[in-house]
């Protein structure tokens, strides 16, 4: 056979496929046009289906306990109108007359229902957060009102206004630009959709499924009489979240107002106790008819209050990496732990004079239990420099989940950044140099940290080498039976390979910072024994630093009843060297059951006030 | 350039081009109209730019010699697959779909052209292999050129787009001469892993009672004995092929084996469509399940084209459109517009002008001497043809809702340049025709 060619019956039977299904399609076309047409024009002209979206209620948001709800839905009414029904001549009377009543300018009516849709069925909101009275009025005066009609729409009233705001979050109309996103998933023009924190993470979860109600009208917009069907709405699922609404109070009065932030975390779980970020706001702003003014003020605030600290905010982490740091040192066995590194307060290094927050004479002859309960940065700028080198340190601080995102069930975080020379050297063109060595040891130079992952590490160093993903969602429950639909179970992020022996003597270090190092007054506490580490971040001013405190406690008890507290007070607050005290306050509140002003009296710490000279 | 350019000009196939695309931007601009009688719209200005510079994008390939580039087709389809990932990876949703690349408003539809650089890949890998001793790795080696794309936009996930790649292949191994119980293949396992996918959604959605015979679908334990049985007698067959040499054995299995294929392959369809995506295919069976969604779109369109009549409402009289019921009018709706406003007269022009194309594409297959331009032609005309039928179809709700547009009437910008660049190709074909 040649094959060259092809032999032509191929060529005839493509070219039959294609005329022959033409055909069929100007016969469709006849018979839709020419045979049925009339049948078709009539319904054109004279039937219409309409139909009305029946929103699903949204889900409510309680704390762990599952009583006191952080989110309630309130009944509010909006005003719809549909353009279509409204005959062109009476259209200005029946806009002014609806102005008066909704107290708005007629301008804005206008606005809402430009000429070019004035002859569509499609209804268009025109307000909302209406009270029920201009609804009674709307009522009275319907016949008057052709095309106005109103359904309820209820306000997402957030009960708690604190600092719980910055997680749960706020819900609003979605945008163009979500509706393009989310498209298929079944969200229309109108729908509300969380924005930020929980109510945006669990959207799916918490809106239900709307229902719909099918009218058929004739050309008058009348309704034909048995034409409707309804299509009910689900309610959507209620959450319950791992907060501790007492806890939550009690870390967000300890923290007052400074800027910085506050994790509670369950380290055998993973699951947060309360979460706190000062300045916060009020998510109620965002229900009223002056939401966009409101998000503009609060977005061009310079203390960021939209900005949720605790994990969207990376500082250098100072001296709690020395915990990081002292692990890799045992771990590796890169130097012994009786060995004795001399601090006379500074060393020279290249062409720079590197000072330890001790000046001359410094602290003299430490060993490593000792240099971390001192915060001795003369012995780790030695230590990291000679005994590990960066690549060691790098990979540790990746180990213990550093430079990577912590995954906690909030829309967004920060994964923090662990600098490598290779990074350095694309980034700047530089070589990476022995003193940048020394600053990333005592967690200064190019690390970045969110207080979530500080948390999360000091949560390894209690399990042994295991982070338990955090998260925020406790249980999913069913809003008409109050049954339990999902149970969020601990989830394994991270393993480590090291030691548990490693992280026993870690933890017995720690524990020393509070009984015999730079944290023994302010972490006193007769409560619980407490263990971690304070940390105090250079940021390039003389007398502003962020103060840092990481701690746990029980320290006497098992992993599983222990509790990690992170606080982190921005540099840009008047100096007070305040984490160590609010972390105190905490554990002193949770543990003696008592609220602040208790936990303060009981600490000793009524008359701490004013500024105190630099601690490490 | 001499005078034989002049002389094979295919002035019939370029005026039809012009005419079509010419109604194209009319109905876009009847399309922007609102029922005040305000063109609220500037897309029909914005296709007017599209179409210049796309009948000189027609002379500027018409003039090229489409052989020069025929030993570089790889290297642009590989081209064409990078972008398809970018696109994949970094591109902008459009309804649901990332299948947009580009810079603020501007921007392309990389799966668009890519269907171009297809045809022209595997035209050129069919000529090449012409000479192949076993036919069987000659169309192995072709569905592995239609896979990658396809399954690249599928992924985006682009059903419509990617369907289009199934009936190019297909006309175009088939004037390749490869042998037909390999393209039935294709042809039979598409369409049953298509059925055996869209039935269980049909039979509760739609039919509403319930198949016994379904559940072999639905239920897993059935699915696995159908699977068994069916790998059982395939085996069989085979062996008995080999032993007893009878022909038979061999349809046997064939036919066995294609339908335990389409088995396994609407299970995995199914885990990976979404409901809403398979629902979407069936709809047009039964609008009236869907009345909101895209079942009302359905609706208005047959409305729209039912109220046409034969001579039509007059243009931009029609009632459907500028009342807005009917939805993306000026991309996948465009012919019910054009039904109503022109009637069962307009419909026919547009058909009459597509067939003109077909014609004169189906010329060139006959009379061309090269066959990677034999090949290219082919692919050509049953992309055109593809789109004709399935966008119609749609319209018209006698084809599934995919969302694909009507080439040279609809809007965008992409799909017109597509369309036109492939007739440029089509007429540097026909310059060359007599050349080898």
């Amino acid at each position: 056979m040649r094959r060259d060619s092809t032999p032509s019956i191929r060529i005839l039977a493509f070219a039959i496929v294609i005329f022959s299904i033409m055909g069929l399609y100007v016969l469709k076309l006849f018979s839709m046009q020419i045979v049925q047409g009339d049948a078709y024009r009539r319904q054109s002209q004279n039937i219409s289906q309409r139909s009305k979206r029946l929103p699903a209620q949204r889900g409510e948001i309680f704390d762990r306990n599952g009583t006191v709800p952080m989110v309630l839905n309130i009944d509010s009414f909006a005003v719809d109108v549909t353009p279509g029904e409204i005959s062109f001549d009476s259209f200005p009377t029946v806009l002014s007359r609806l102005a008066k009543i909704l107290e708005v300018p007629v301008a804005e009516l206008e606005a809402k229902l430009p000429k070019s849709i004035r002859r569509s069925f499609q209804s268009v909101e025109v307000k909302s957060n209406v009270p029920y009275s201009a609804i009674t009025e709307i009522g009275e005066a319907i016949d008057e009102l052709p095309g106005v009609s109103w359904h309820s729409k209820p306000v997402r009233n957030y009960v708690e206004t604190g600092s719980v705001s910055h997680i749960v979050g706020y819900v609003g109309d979605i945008t163009r630009e979500e509706l393009k996103l989310f498209y298929n998933k079944g969200y229309t023009r109108n729908s509300i959709i969380g924005k930020a924190g929980i109510e945006k993470q669990y959207d799916e979860i918490l809106r239900g499924v709307d229902g719909y109600e099918y009218r058929t009208v004739d050309v008058k917009g009348r309704y034909i009489e048995n034409s409707t069907s309804i299509q009910p709405p689900e309610m959507g699922k209620n959450l319950i979240l791992t907060i501790d609404r007492k806890t939550q109070l009690l870390a967000e009065a300890a923290l007052g107002k400074r800027n910085g932030s506050v994790v509670i975390l369950k380290p055998a779980t993973g699951e947060i106790l309360a979460m706190v970020s000062y300045p916060y706001y009020d998510p109620n702003l965002f229900n009223q008819d002056d939401a966009n003014e409101e998000y503009r003020r609060l977005i061009n605030d310079k203390n960021t209050p939209l900005l949720n600290r605790a994990v969207n905010a990376s500082y250098p982490p100072a001296s709690t990496f020395k915990i990081i740091m002292t692990t890799a040192l045992l771990e590796e066995k890169a130097i012994s732990p009786d060995k004795k590194i001399n601090c006379s307060g500074e060393i020279e290094y290249g062409d720079r004079l590197f000072r330890c927050w001790v000046r001359k004479p410094g602290h003299g002859p430490l060993d490593l239990k000792e240099a971390l309960a001192q915060s001795c940065d003369v012995y780790y700028w030695i230590a990291g420099r000679d005994n590990l080198g960066v690549e060691r340190i790098a990979s540790y601080a990746q180990e213990f989940g550093l430079g990577q995102s912590a995954q906690i069930d909030l829309p967004s975080q920060t994964a923090g950044f662990v600098p490598t020379p290779q990074w350095k050297e694309r980034r700047f063109h530089e070589r990476w140099l022995g003193g940048d060595t020394m600053n990333m040891s005592i967690g200064q130079g190019y690390l970045l940290v969110s207080p979530l992952q500080l948390a999360d590490v000091v949560a390894m160093v209690i399990n042994s080498g295991t982070i338990y993903r955090p998260h925020l969602l406790k249980e999913v429950q069913d809003p008409s039976t109050n049954a339990i639909v999902s149970v969020n179970k601990p989830e394994v992020l991270l393993q480590s390979s090291i030691s548990a022996e490693v992280f026993a003597t870690v933890r017995e270090y720690m524990r020393n910072v509070i009984t015999n190092g730079t944290a023994q007054f302010p972490m006193h506490n007769k409560t619980v024994q407490l263990a971690g580490k304070t940390g105090t971040a250079e940021v390039g001013s003389v007398d502003h630093w962020h103060s840092w405190m990481v701690a746990y406690g029980p320290y006497d008890a098992p992993a599983d009843e222990a509790v990690v507290v992170v606080v982190m007070v921005e540099a840009s607050n008047p100096w007070d060297w305040w984490a160590p005290y609010a972390t105190n306050i905490i554990f002193q509140g949770m543990f003696a059951d008592q609220t602040y002003d208790e936990a303060v009296d009981s600490l000793g710490f009524r008359y701490i006030a004013g500024p105190r000279g630099r601690q490490e | 350039m001499n005078v034989r350019n002049f002389t094979y000009f295919d002035y019939i196939l370029f005026s039809a081009v012009l005419i079509l695309t010419t109604i194209g931007i009319l109905f876009i601009y009847s399309s922007g109209v609102n029922s005040d009688g305000e063109c609220i719209s500037t897309e029909y200005i914005k296709q007017i730019i599209w179409a210049i510079s796309g009948v000189v994008l027609i002379i500027l390939v018409t003039m090229t010699d489409y052989r020069r580039y025929a030993d570089r087709t790889f290297i642009v389809f590989l081209i064409a697959m990078a972008i398809l990932v970018y696109t994949r990876l970094f591109g902008r949703y459009v309804n649901g779909a990332k299948s947009w690349i580009g810079i603020g408003d501007l921007g392309i539809q990389p799966s668009e052209f890519t269907k171009l650089i297809f045809i022209l890949y595997l035209a050129y890998f069919l000529d090449k292999s012409e000479q192949y001793g076993s036919q069987l790795v000659r169309f192995m080696k072709s569905c592995l050129i239609m896979a990658v794309p396809m399954l690249l936009i599928l992924s985006q996930p682009d059903l419509g787009t990617a369907s289009v790649y199934i009936p190019i292949f297909l006309a175009m191994c088939f004037i390749a001469g490869i042998p037909l119980r390999y393209l039935g293949m294709i042809l039979i396992g598409g369409g049953l892993t298509l059925v055996f996918t869209v039935l269980p959604l049909w039979e509760t959605n739609i039919y509403k009672h319930s198949l016994p015979a379904i559940r072999i679908l639905t239920d897993m334990r059935f699915t696995a004995i159908a699977l068994i049985a069916l790998c059982f007698v395939t085996v069989l067959s085979l062996i008995g092929r080999l032993i007893f040499k009878k022909h038979y054995y061999y349809w046997i299995a064939y036919i066995t084996g294609l339908i335990a294929f389409s088995l396994v392959a609407s299970i995995g369809a199914s885990h990976v469509l979404k409901d809403y995506q398979i629902m979407r295919l069936i709809v047009f069976l039964d609008p009236n399940i869907d009345p909101l969604g895209s079942g009302w779109n359905i609706i208005q369109s047959i409305t729209a084209i039912g109220s046409g009549g034969p001579f039509g409402l007059g243009f931009l009289k029609g009632t459907q459109s500028h009342y807005r019921f009917l939805p993306q009018q000026s991309t996948d709706f465009i012919f019910s517009i054009l039904s109503e406003e022109w009637g069962f007269l307009g419909g026919l022009v547009v058909i009459g002008l597509y067939c003109t194309l077909f014609i004169r594409g189906i010329k060139i297959i006959r009379k061309t001497e090269n066959r990677f331009g034999v090949f290219i032609a082919t692919g050509i005309v049953a992309m055109l043809f593809f789109h004709f039928i399935v966008n119609v179809g749609m319209v018209m709700g006698i084809m599934p809702i995919t969302g694909i547009p009507l080439l040279f009437l609809s809007y965008g910008g992409s799909s017109l340049w597509t369309a036109m660049l492939a007739i440029g190709l089509l007429m540097s074909i026909n310059l060359r025709r007599l050349e080898h």
